[in-house]
Protein backbone atom coordinates (compact mmCIF):
# COMPACT_ATOMS: atom_id res chain seq x y z
CA UNK A 1 0.00 0.00 0.00
CA UNK A 2 1.33 3.36 -0.98
CA UNK A 3 2.06 5.83 1.79
CA UNK A 4 -0.32 8.48 0.46
CA UNK A 5 -3.24 6.06 0.31
CA UNK A 6 -2.70 5.20 3.97
CA UNK A 7 -2.81 8.89 4.68
CA UNK A 8 -6.06 9.30 2.78
CA UNK A 9 -7.59 6.32 4.55
CA UNK A 10 -6.70 7.68 7.98
CA UNK A 11 -8.29 10.98 7.16
CA UNK A 12 -11.41 9.24 5.95
CA UNK A 13 -11.50 6.92 8.94
CA UNK A 14 -11.21 9.76 11.40
CA UNK A 15 -14.06 11.66 9.83
CA UNK A 16 -16.70 8.89 10.01
CA UNK A 17 -17.97 6.45 12.62
CA UNK A 18 -15.15 3.96 12.83
CA UNK A 19 -16.53 0.45 12.52
CA UNK A 20 -16.21 -2.27 9.92
CA UNK A 21 -13.63 -3.70 7.65
CA UNK A 22 -12.03 -0.45 6.61
CA UNK A 23 -10.70 -0.12 10.10
CA UNK A 24 -9.23 -3.60 10.12
CA UNK A 25 -7.59 -2.98 6.76
CA UNK A 26 -6.19 0.28 8.05
CA UNK A 27 -4.72 -1.31 11.16
CA UNK A 28 -3.17 -4.03 9.01
CA UNK A 29 -1.74 -1.45 6.67
CA UNK A 30 -0.28 0.49 9.55
CA UNK A 31 1.28 -2.61 11.01
CA UNK A 32 2.98 -3.26 7.69
CA UNK A 33 4.11 0.28 7.08
CA UNK A 34 5.71 1.61 10.23
CA UNK A 35 6.75 4.78 8.49
CA UNK A 36 3.13 5.50 7.73
CA UNK A 37 2.30 6.48 11.27
CA UNK A 38 3.97 9.91 11.39
CA UNK A 39 2.85 10.57 7.82
CA UNK A 40 -0.75 9.82 8.80
CA UNK A 41 -0.39 12.06 11.80
CA UNK A 42 0.76 14.85 9.51
CA UNK A 43 -2.40 14.64 7.47
CA UNK A 44 -4.66 15.17 10.44
CA UNK A 45 -2.30 17.96 11.44
CA UNK A 46 -2.65 19.48 8.00
CA UNK A 47 -6.40 19.67 8.39
CA UNK A 48 -5.96 21.33 11.74
CA UNK A 49 -3.36 23.66 10.25
CA UNK A 50 -5.86 24.72 7.63
CA UNK A 51 -8.51 25.33 10.27
CA UNK A 52 -6.05 27.35 12.31
CA UNK A 53 -5.11 29.44 9.28
CA UNK A 54 -8.76 30.29 8.69
CA UNK A 55 -9.34 31.25 12.32
CA UNK A 56 -6.15 33.29 12.36
CA UNK A 57 -7.24 35.10 9.22
CA UNK A 58 -10.54 36.11 10.85
CA UNK A 59 -8.66 37.31 13.93
CA UNK A 60 -6.22 39.23 11.74
CA UNK A 61 -9.04 40.98 9.84
CA UNK A 62 -10.55 41.96 13.20
CA UNK A 63 -7.21 43.19 14.51
CA UNK A 64 -6.70 45.37 11.44
CA UNK A 65 -10.18 46.89 11.75
CA UNK A 66 -9.58 47.47 15.45
CA UNK A 67 -6.36 49.37 14.67
CA UNK A 68 -8.15 51.63 12.22
CA UNK A 69 -11.02 52.33 14.65
CA UNK A 70 -8.57 53.04 17.44
CA UNK A 71 -6.74 55.47 15.17
CA UNK A 72 -10.07 57.27 14.71
CA UNK A 73 -10.76 57.52 18.45
CA UNK A 74 -7.27 58.93 19.05
CA UNK A 75 -7.73 61.53 16.31
CA UNK A 76 -11.07 62.60 17.84
CA UNK A 77 -9.54 63.63 21.15
CA UNK A 78 -5.91 64.30 20.23
CA UNK A 79 -4.12 61.28 21.73
CA UNK A 80 -1.15 61.84 19.43
CA UNK A 81 1.42 59.85 21.41
CA UNK A 82 -0.85 56.82 21.62
CA UNK A 83 -1.77 57.34 17.96
CA UNK A 84 1.87 57.27 16.85
CA UNK A 85 2.35 54.02 18.77
CA UNK A 86 -0.09 52.35 16.37
CA UNK A 87 2.50 52.73 13.59
CA UNK A 88 5.55 50.68 12.57
CA UNK A 89 8.92 52.41 13.01
CA UNK A 90 9.23 52.93 9.24
CA UNK A 91 5.56 53.73 8.55
CA UNK A 92 4.47 56.45 6.14
CA UNK A 93 1.67 58.94 6.67
CA UNK A 94 -0.05 60.99 4.00
CA UNK A 95 -3.20 62.99 4.71
CA UNK A 96 -5.00 65.01 2.08
CA UNK A 97 -2.51 66.69 -0.24
CA UNK A 98 0.02 67.43 2.48
CA UNK A 99 2.78 65.10 1.30
CA UNK A 100 4.51 62.11 2.88
CA UNK A 101 5.86 61.85 6.42
CA UNK A 102 8.35 59.05 6.99
CA UNK A 103 8.64 57.13 10.24
CA UNK A 104 6.77 56.87 13.53
CA UNK A 105 8.64 59.86 14.97
CA UNK A 106 7.53 62.12 12.14
CA UNK A 107 3.93 60.92 12.49
CA UNK A 108 3.99 62.18 16.07
CA UNK A 109 5.72 65.44 15.13
CA UNK A 110 3.25 66.10 12.35
CA UNK A 111 0.22 65.53 14.57
CA UNK A 112 1.53 67.59 17.47
CA UNK A 113 2.69 70.46 15.26
CA UNK A 114 -0.31 70.61 12.95
CA UNK A 115 -3.03 70.00 15.59
CA UNK A 116 -1.45 71.01 18.91
CA UNK A 117 -0.18 69.08 21.91
CA UNK A 118 -1.75 65.85 23.21
CA UNK A 119 -5.24 66.17 24.62
CA UNK A 120 -8.66 67.49 23.65
CA UNK A 121 -9.18 71.24 23.41
CA UNK A 122 -12.24 73.17 24.63
CA UNK A 123 -14.18 74.58 21.69
CA UNK A 124 -12.74 72.01 19.30
CA UNK A 125 -14.78 69.15 17.90
CA UNK A 126 -12.95 67.02 15.33
CA UNK A 127 -14.60 63.60 15.33
CA UNK A 128 -13.34 61.29 12.58
CA UNK A 129 -16.05 58.64 12.68
CA UNK A 130 -14.65 55.46 11.14
CA UNK A 131 -16.80 53.06 9.16
CA UNK A 132 -17.30 50.87 6.06
CA UNK A 133 -14.00 48.98 6.32
CA UNK A 134 -12.93 46.45 3.69
CA UNK A 135 -10.01 44.61 5.30
CA UNK A 136 -7.80 42.07 3.54
CA UNK A 137 -4.80 39.98 4.58
CA UNK A 138 -2.01 38.60 2.40
CA UNK A 139 -1.76 34.83 1.90
CA UNK A 140 1.21 34.63 4.27
CA UNK A 141 -0.75 36.54 6.92
CA UNK A 142 1.84 39.25 7.54
CA UNK A 143 0.51 42.16 5.45
CA UNK A 144 -2.93 43.69 5.60
CA UNK A 145 -4.90 46.41 3.87
CA UNK A 146 -8.03 48.39 4.58
CA UNK A 147 -10.16 50.61 2.44
CA UNK A 148 -12.40 52.55 4.77
CA UNK A 149 -13.73 56.01 5.34
CA UNK A 150 -14.28 58.61 7.98
CA UNK A 151 -17.10 61.11 8.25
CA UNK A 152 -15.66 64.16 9.94
CA UNK A 153 -18.07 66.03 12.21
CA UNK A 154 -16.30 69.14 13.44
CA UNK A 155 -17.19 72.48 14.93
CA UNK A 156 -16.13 74.04 11.60
CA UNK A 157 -18.14 71.76 9.33
CA UNK A 158 -17.99 68.40 7.60
CA UNK A 159 -15.30 66.35 5.91
CA UNK A 160 -14.85 63.08 4.06
CA UNK A 161 -11.46 61.42 4.06
CA UNK A 162 -11.05 58.02 2.47
CA UNK A 163 -8.40 55.56 3.62
CA UNK A 164 -6.32 53.04 1.70
CA UNK A 165 -3.98 51.83 4.41
CA UNK A 166 -1.45 49.04 4.83
CA UNK A 167 -0.66 47.07 7.99
CA UNK A 168 2.11 44.70 9.06
CA UNK A 169 2.11 41.88 11.55
CA UNK A 170 5.35 42.03 13.50
CA UNK A 171 7.40 39.07 14.69
CA UNK A 172 5.73 39.66 18.05
CA UNK A 173 2.39 38.80 16.41
CA UNK A 174 1.07 42.36 16.78
CA UNK A 175 -0.44 44.29 13.88
CA UNK A 176 0.66 47.88 13.26
CA UNK A 177 -0.14 50.54 10.66
CA UNK A 178 2.63 50.60 8.06
CA UNK A 179 1.04 53.09 5.66
CA UNK A 180 -1.71 55.55 6.39
CA UNK A 181 -3.04 57.18 3.28
CA UNK A 182 -6.02 59.47 3.73
CA UNK A 183 -6.90 61.32 0.55
CA UNK A 184 -9.74 63.81 0.91
CA UNK A 185 -13.01 63.50 -0.95
CA UNK A 186 -14.86 66.59 0.31
CA UNK A 187 -14.47 69.23 3.01
CA UNK A 188 -16.97 71.99 3.69
CA UNK A 189 -17.93 74.58 6.28
CA UNK A 190 -21.17 74.44 8.26
CA UNK A 191 -22.90 75.96 5.22
CA UNK A 192 -22.73 72.52 3.60
CA UNK A 193 -21.25 71.24 0.35
CA UNK A 194 -24.06 72.74 -1.68
CA UNK A 195 -22.70 76.19 -0.93
CA UNK A 196 -19.11 75.75 0.11
CA UNK A 197 -16.26 73.40 -0.79
CA UNK A 198 -12.77 73.68 0.61
CA UNK A 199 -9.85 72.99 -1.65
CA UNK A 200 -7.52 70.11 -0.95
CA UNK A 201 -4.66 70.75 1.46
CA UNK A 202 -1.22 71.17 -0.04
CA UNK A 203 2.36 70.83 1.19
CA UNK A 204 3.53 74.45 1.44
CA UNK A 205 0.60 75.72 3.51
CA UNK A 206 1.34 74.27 6.93
CA UNK A 207 4.01 73.11 9.36
CA UNK A 208 5.91 70.86 9.56
CA UNK A 209 6.96 70.36 5.92
CA UNK A 210 6.65 66.79 4.60
CA UNK A 211 9.65 64.55 3.85
CA UNK A 212 8.40 63.86 0.33
CA UNK A 213 5.87 65.51 -1.97
CA UNK A 214 2.37 64.02 -2.34
CA UNK A 215 2.25 60.62 -4.04
CA UNK A 216 -0.46 61.89 -6.34
CA UNK A 217 -2.03 65.20 -7.10
CA UNK A 218 -5.78 65.64 -7.13
CA UNK A 219 -8.48 68.07 -6.14
CA UNK A 220 -11.34 67.52 -3.73
CA UNK A 221 -15.04 68.02 -4.40
CA UNK A 222 -16.37 69.52 -6.67
CA UNK A 223 -13.46 67.92 -8.53
CA UNK A 224 -13.46 64.16 -8.59
CA UNK A 225 -10.76 61.62 -7.80
CA UNK A 226 -10.97 57.82 -7.68
CA UNK A 227 -8.62 56.47 -5.03
CA UNK A 228 -7.15 53.19 -6.40
CA UNK A 229 -8.63 50.04 -4.83
CA UNK A 230 -6.32 47.55 -3.10
CA UNK A 231 -8.65 44.69 -4.11
CA UNK A 232 -10.27 43.39 -7.29
CA UNK A 233 -14.00 43.41 -7.85
CA UNK A 234 -15.22 40.75 -5.39
CA UNK A 235 -17.65 39.20 -7.89
CA UNK A 236 -15.78 39.29 -11.19
CA UNK A 237 -12.31 39.07 -9.67
CA UNK A 238 -11.17 41.73 -12.13
CA UNK A 239 -8.93 44.54 -10.95
CA UNK A 240 -10.18 48.04 -11.71
CA UNK A 241 -7.42 49.66 -13.70
CA UNK A 242 -8.07 53.32 -14.34
CA UNK A 243 -6.61 54.64 -17.55
CA UNK A 244 -4.30 57.60 -17.25
CA UNK A 245 -7.16 59.95 -17.96
CA UNK A 246 -9.05 58.66 -14.95
CA UNK A 247 -6.25 59.14 -12.46
CA UNK A 248 -6.15 62.42 -10.63
CA UNK A 249 -8.56 65.28 -10.66
CA UNK A 250 -11.85 65.59 -12.46
CA UNK A 251 -14.09 68.53 -12.82
CA UNK A 252 -17.00 66.15 -13.42
CA UNK A 253 -17.66 62.41 -13.16
CA UNK A 254 -16.24 60.15 -15.88
CA UNK A 255 -18.27 59.79 -19.03
CA UNK A 256 -19.52 63.36 -19.12
CA UNK A 257 -18.52 65.87 -21.79
CA UNK A 258 -17.23 68.24 -19.12
CA UNK A 259 -14.94 65.55 -17.78
CA UNK A 260 -13.63 64.73 -21.26
CA UNK A 261 -12.89 68.43 -21.72
CA UNK A 262 -11.07 68.58 -18.39
CA UNK A 263 -8.67 65.87 -19.54
CA UNK A 264 -7.17 68.32 -22.03
CA UNK A 265 -6.64 71.14 -19.59
CA UNK A 266 -3.45 71.54 -17.62
CA UNK A 267 -2.78 67.88 -16.98
CA UNK A 268 0.53 66.26 -16.17
CA UNK A 269 1.94 63.24 -17.99
CA UNK A 270 0.42 60.81 -15.46
CA UNK A 271 -3.03 62.27 -15.96
CA UNK A 272 -3.12 64.24 -12.69
CA UNK A 273 -3.59 67.96 -12.41
CA UNK A 274 -1.28 70.36 -10.62
CA UNK A 275 -2.56 71.88 -7.44
CA UNK A 276 -3.54 75.47 -7.98
CA UNK A 277 -5.00 78.28 -5.97
CA UNK A 278 -8.52 77.61 -4.75
CA UNK A 279 -11.23 78.75 -7.16
CA UNK A 280 -12.01 82.44 -6.75
CA UNK A 281 -15.75 81.88 -7.02
CA UNK B 1 -11.51 6.85 23.70
CA UNK B 2 -13.18 5.23 20.70
CA UNK B 3 -12.82 1.63 19.65
CA UNK B 4 -11.04 2.81 16.54
CA UNK B 5 -8.41 4.64 18.50
CA UNK B 6 -7.85 1.65 20.76
CA UNK B 7 -7.35 -0.59 17.75
CA UNK B 8 -5.04 1.92 16.21
CA UNK B 9 -3.08 2.20 19.42
CA UNK B 10 -2.78 -1.57 19.68
CA UNK B 11 -1.43 -1.80 16.14
CA UNK B 12 1.05 0.93 16.83
CA UNK B 13 2.16 -0.55 20.12
CA UNK B 14 4.18 -2.89 17.91
CA UNK B 15 5.99 -0.02 16.32
CA UNK B 16 8.48 2.51 17.59
CA UNK B 17 6.20 5.39 16.55
CA UNK B 18 3.71 4.81 19.35
CA UNK B 19 4.79 7.73 21.46
CA UNK B 20 4.59 10.53 18.90
CA UNK B 21 1.27 9.26 17.56
CA UNK B 22 -0.35 9.08 20.98
CA UNK B 23 1.04 12.50 21.58
CA UNK B 24 -0.59 13.61 18.34
CA UNK B 25 -3.98 12.25 19.43
CA UNK B 26 -3.83 14.33 22.59
CA UNK B 27 -2.62 17.42 20.88
CA UNK B 28 -5.38 17.11 18.29
CA UNK B 29 -7.89 17.38 21.10
CA UNK B 30 -6.12 20.30 22.68
CA UNK B 31 -5.81 22.04 19.32
CA UNK B 32 -9.52 21.53 18.66
CA UNK B 33 -10.32 22.87 22.12
CA UNK B 34 -8.18 25.92 21.44
CA UNK B 35 -9.83 26.56 18.07
CA UNK B 36 -13.31 26.09 19.48
CA UNK B 37 -12.52 28.74 22.05
CA UNK B 38 -11.15 31.14 19.45
CA UNK B 39 -14.23 30.66 17.25
CA UNK B 40 -16.43 31.17 20.34
CA UNK B 41 -14.75 34.53 20.98
CA UNK B 42 -15.18 35.57 17.32
CA UNK B 43 -18.87 34.66 17.49
CA UNK B 44 -19.25 36.48 20.82
CA UNK B 45 -17.78 39.64 19.28
CA UNK B 46 -20.20 39.44 16.34
CA UNK B 47 -23.17 38.78 18.63
CA UNK B 48 -22.34 41.85 20.74
CA UNK B 49 -21.84 44.04 17.69
CA UNK B 50 -25.28 42.95 16.50
CA UNK B 51 -26.84 43.44 19.95
CA UNK B 52 -25.78 47.08 19.96
CA UNK B 53 -27.14 47.45 16.42
CA UNK B 54 -30.48 45.93 17.53
CA UNK B 55 -30.53 48.43 20.39
CA UNK B 56 -29.98 51.29 17.95
CA UNK B 57 -32.72 50.23 15.54
CA UNK B 58 -35.29 49.80 18.36
CA UNK B 59 -34.26 52.99 20.18
CA UNK B 60 -34.46 55.01 16.94
CA UNK B 61 -38.15 54.24 16.56
CA UNK B 62 -39.26 54.49 20.18
CA UNK B 63 -39.87 50.73 20.50
CA UNK B 64 -39.25 50.94 24.22
CA UNK B 65 -40.41 47.42 25.12
CA UNK B 66 -38.13 45.89 22.54
CA UNK B 67 -35.31 48.15 23.71
CA UNK B 68 -35.71 47.33 27.41
CA UNK B 69 -35.88 43.60 26.67
CA UNK B 70 -32.25 43.72 25.47
CA UNK B 71 -31.04 44.47 29.01
CA UNK B 72 -30.20 41.92 31.69
CA UNK B 73 -32.59 41.92 34.67
CA UNK B 74 -30.22 44.08 36.72
CA UNK B 75 -28.90 46.06 33.77
CA UNK B 76 -28.37 49.82 33.86
CA UNK B 77 -29.03 52.63 31.41
CA UNK B 78 -27.37 56.04 31.46
CA UNK B 79 -27.71 58.70 28.76
CA UNK B 80 -25.69 61.93 29.00
CA UNK B 81 -26.42 63.67 32.31
CA UNK B 82 -29.85 62.10 32.92
CA UNK B 83 -28.55 59.80 35.66
CA UNK B 84 -28.59 56.01 35.96
CA UNK B 85 -31.70 53.83 35.73
CA UNK B 86 -31.24 50.34 37.15
CA UNK B 87 -33.23 47.25 36.24
CA UNK B 88 -35.22 46.35 33.17
CA UNK B 89 -38.56 47.73 34.40
CA UNK B 90 -37.08 51.09 35.46
CA UNK B 91 -35.36 51.34 32.07
CA UNK B 92 -38.62 50.53 30.27
CA UNK B 93 -40.26 53.60 31.86
CA UNK B 94 -37.22 55.85 31.64
CA UNK B 95 -37.17 55.39 27.87
CA UNK B 96 -40.47 57.29 27.70
CA UNK B 97 -38.43 60.41 28.49
CA UNK B 98 -37.16 60.17 24.89
CA UNK B 99 -40.66 60.32 23.37
CA UNK B 100 -43.92 58.39 23.30
CA UNK B 101 -43.98 54.65 22.53
CA UNK B 102 -43.45 54.35 18.78
CA UNK B 103 -42.49 58.06 18.66
CA UNK B 104 -44.81 59.83 16.22
CA UNK B 105 -45.05 62.46 13.55
CA UNK B 106 -42.30 65.05 13.71
CA UNK B 107 -39.92 62.92 15.78
CA UNK B 108 -36.49 61.81 14.68
CA UNK B 109 -34.43 59.83 17.17
CA UNK B 110 -31.63 58.35 15.06
CA UNK B 111 -28.70 56.92 16.98
CA UNK B 112 -26.19 55.43 14.56
CA UNK B 113 -23.79 52.85 15.94
CA UNK B 114 -20.35 53.13 14.36
CA UNK B 115 -16.77 52.08 15.03
CA UNK B 116 -17.23 49.23 17.54
CA UNK B 117 -14.25 48.05 19.56
CA UNK B 118 -15.33 44.97 21.50
CA UNK B 119 -13.31 43.17 24.15
CA UNK B 120 -14.66 39.79 25.23
CA UNK B 121 -13.40 38.46 28.57
CA UNK B 122 -11.26 35.31 28.24
CA UNK B 123 -13.99 33.21 29.88
CA UNK B 124 -16.56 34.44 27.34
CA UNK B 125 -19.09 35.48 30.01
CA UNK B 126 -18.74 39.26 29.93
CA UNK B 127 -17.59 41.86 27.42
CA UNK B 128 -17.07 45.58 26.98
CA UNK B 129 -17.57 47.70 23.90
CA UNK B 130 -16.97 51.24 22.69
CA UNK B 131 -18.99 52.77 19.87
CA UNK B 132 -19.07 56.14 18.16
CA UNK B 133 -22.67 57.36 18.29
CA UNK B 134 -23.80 59.76 15.62
CA UNK B 135 -27.15 61.33 16.48
CA UNK B 136 -29.90 63.07 14.50
CA UNK B 137 -32.83 64.38 16.54
CA UNK B 138 -36.07 66.22 15.91
CA UNK B 139 -39.19 66.93 17.93
CA UNK B 140 -42.47 68.45 16.77
CA UNK B 141 -42.16 72.22 16.69
CA UNK B 142 -38.40 72.32 17.16
CA UNK B 143 -35.52 72.56 14.72
CA UNK B 144 -33.37 69.50 14.03
CA UNK B 145 -30.34 68.67 16.15
CA UNK B 146 -27.01 67.06 15.32
CA UNK B 147 -25.29 65.14 18.05
CA UNK B 148 -22.41 62.81 18.72
CA UNK B 149 -21.10 60.81 21.63
CA UNK B 150 -19.42 57.66 22.83
CA UNK B 151 -20.97 54.45 24.12
CA UNK B 152 -18.95 52.55 26.70
CA UNK B 153 -21.07 49.52 27.41
CA UNK B 154 -20.85 46.24 29.28
CA UNK B 155 -22.44 42.96 28.28
CA UNK B 156 -23.21 39.68 29.98
CA UNK B 157 -23.93 36.26 28.52
CA UNK B 158 -26.87 34.62 30.28
CA UNK B 159 -27.77 31.06 29.26
CA UNK B 160 -25.92 31.53 25.99
CA UNK B 161 -27.60 34.85 25.13
CA UNK B 162 -25.74 38.17 25.23
CA UNK B 163 -27.55 41.00 27.03
CA UNK B 164 -26.73 44.60 27.82
CA UNK B 165 -25.51 44.80 31.43
CA UNK B 166 -24.64 48.49 31.34
CA UNK B 167 -25.32 51.06 28.65
CA UNK B 168 -23.61 54.41 29.10
CA UNK B 169 -23.90 56.93 26.29
CA UNK B 170 -21.57 59.86 26.88
CA UNK B 171 -23.10 62.62 24.77
CA UNK B 172 -20.15 64.84 23.78
CA UNK B 173 -21.79 67.40 21.46
CA UNK B 174 -25.28 68.61 20.58
CA UNK B 175 -25.85 71.35 18.06
CA UNK B 176 -28.72 73.03 16.30
CA UNK B 177 -29.06 71.84 12.70
CA UNK B 178 -28.71 75.17 10.89
CA UNK B 179 -26.41 77.04 13.25
CA UNK B 180 -24.03 74.18 13.90
CA UNK B 181 -21.96 73.43 16.99
CA UNK B 182 -20.09 76.73 17.19
CA UNK B 183 -23.15 79.00 17.14
CA UNK B 184 -25.85 76.56 18.19
CA UNK B 185 -24.35 74.25 20.83
CA UNK B 186 -27.00 72.81 23.16
CA UNK B 187 -26.74 71.57 26.72
CA UNK B 188 -27.56 68.04 27.76
CA UNK B 189 -30.75 67.27 29.66
CA UNK B 190 -30.27 66.78 33.39
CA UNK B 191 -32.00 64.18 35.62
CA UNK B 192 -35.77 64.10 35.13
CA UNK B 193 -37.97 65.56 37.88
CA UNK B 194 -40.94 63.52 36.61
CA UNK B 195 -39.18 60.17 36.76
CA UNK B 196 -35.95 60.63 38.69
CA UNK B 197 -33.08 58.22 38.11
CA UNK B 198 -31.91 55.64 40.65
CA UNK B 199 -28.48 57.22 40.84
CA UNK B 200 -26.94 60.56 39.98
CA UNK B 201 -24.84 60.69 36.78
CA UNK B 202 -21.81 58.46 37.25
CA UNK B 203 -19.68 61.12 35.59
CA UNK B 204 -20.33 64.86 35.79
CA UNK B 205 -19.14 66.60 32.62
CA UNK B 206 -20.25 69.08 30.00
CA UNK B 207 -20.75 68.47 26.29
CA UNK B 208 -19.24 70.75 23.60
CA UNK B 209 -17.75 73.38 23.87
CA UNK B 210 -16.13 71.47 26.75
CA UNK B 211 -13.79 68.73 25.56
CA UNK B 212 -14.50 65.80 27.87
CA UNK B 213 -12.89 62.49 26.83
CA UNK B 214 -15.09 59.46 27.58
CA UNK B 215 -12.72 56.96 29.26
CA UNK B 216 -11.48 54.10 27.10
CA UNK B 217 -12.39 50.57 28.27
CA UNK B 218 -9.93 48.85 25.95
CA UNK B 219 -6.16 48.65 26.11
CA UNK B 220 -3.85 50.10 23.46
CA UNK B 221 -3.87 47.52 20.63
CA UNK B 222 -0.09 47.72 20.10
CA UNK B 223 1.50 48.59 23.46
CA UNK B 224 -1.13 46.79 25.55
CA UNK B 225 -1.11 49.74 27.96
CA UNK B 226 -4.42 50.68 29.61
CA UNK B 227 -6.03 53.86 28.23
CA UNK B 228 -8.18 54.49 31.32
CA UNK B 229 -6.09 57.33 32.69
CA UNK B 230 -5.87 59.68 29.74
CA UNK B 231 -5.89 63.17 31.30
CA UNK B 232 -9.08 65.21 31.01
CA UNK B 233 -8.93 68.85 29.96
CA UNK B 234 -9.60 71.42 32.66
CA UNK B 235 -13.23 72.44 33.20
CA UNK B 236 -13.87 75.29 35.63
CA UNK B 237 -17.64 74.73 35.80
CA UNK B 238 -17.26 71.08 36.74
CA UNK B 239 -14.31 72.08 38.93
CA UNK B 240 -11.66 69.94 37.26
CA UNK B 241 -8.17 71.46 37.30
Amino acid sequence: MHLSSVRAELVEARSRPSTGSGQVALVAALALALAAAPASAQTAEERLDELEARITRLEDLNAIERLQKTYGYFVDKGQWTQLSELFTDDATLEIGGKGLFLGKGRVLEYMQTAFGPDGSKPGLLANHMQFQPIPDVSADGTTGWVRSRAYVMSNAGWGLPLYENAYEKGEDGIWRISRLSGPFTMYTSWEGWGKNALNNTWPDKFDPPPDLPPTTVYLTYPAYYIVPFHYPNPVTGEAFVPDKGEVGAYHRPPGTAEQAESLKVGRLADGTQPIAEPPKD
Amino acid sequence: MSAFRMALGAALALSATVVPLCGMAQSTDSRLADYRERVDRLEDKDAIENLQAYFGYYFDKGLWDETADLFSAGGSFEYGQRGVYIGQERIRRALLLFGPEGLGKGYLNNHMMLQPIITVAPDGRTAMGRWQGMVQLAEPGANGVWGVGIYENEFVKERGVWKIAKLHFYVTALGEYDAGFMRGAQMMEGPSALFPPDRAPSEVYRAYPAAYIPPFSFDHPVTGQPLKDIPQPADDVVGRP
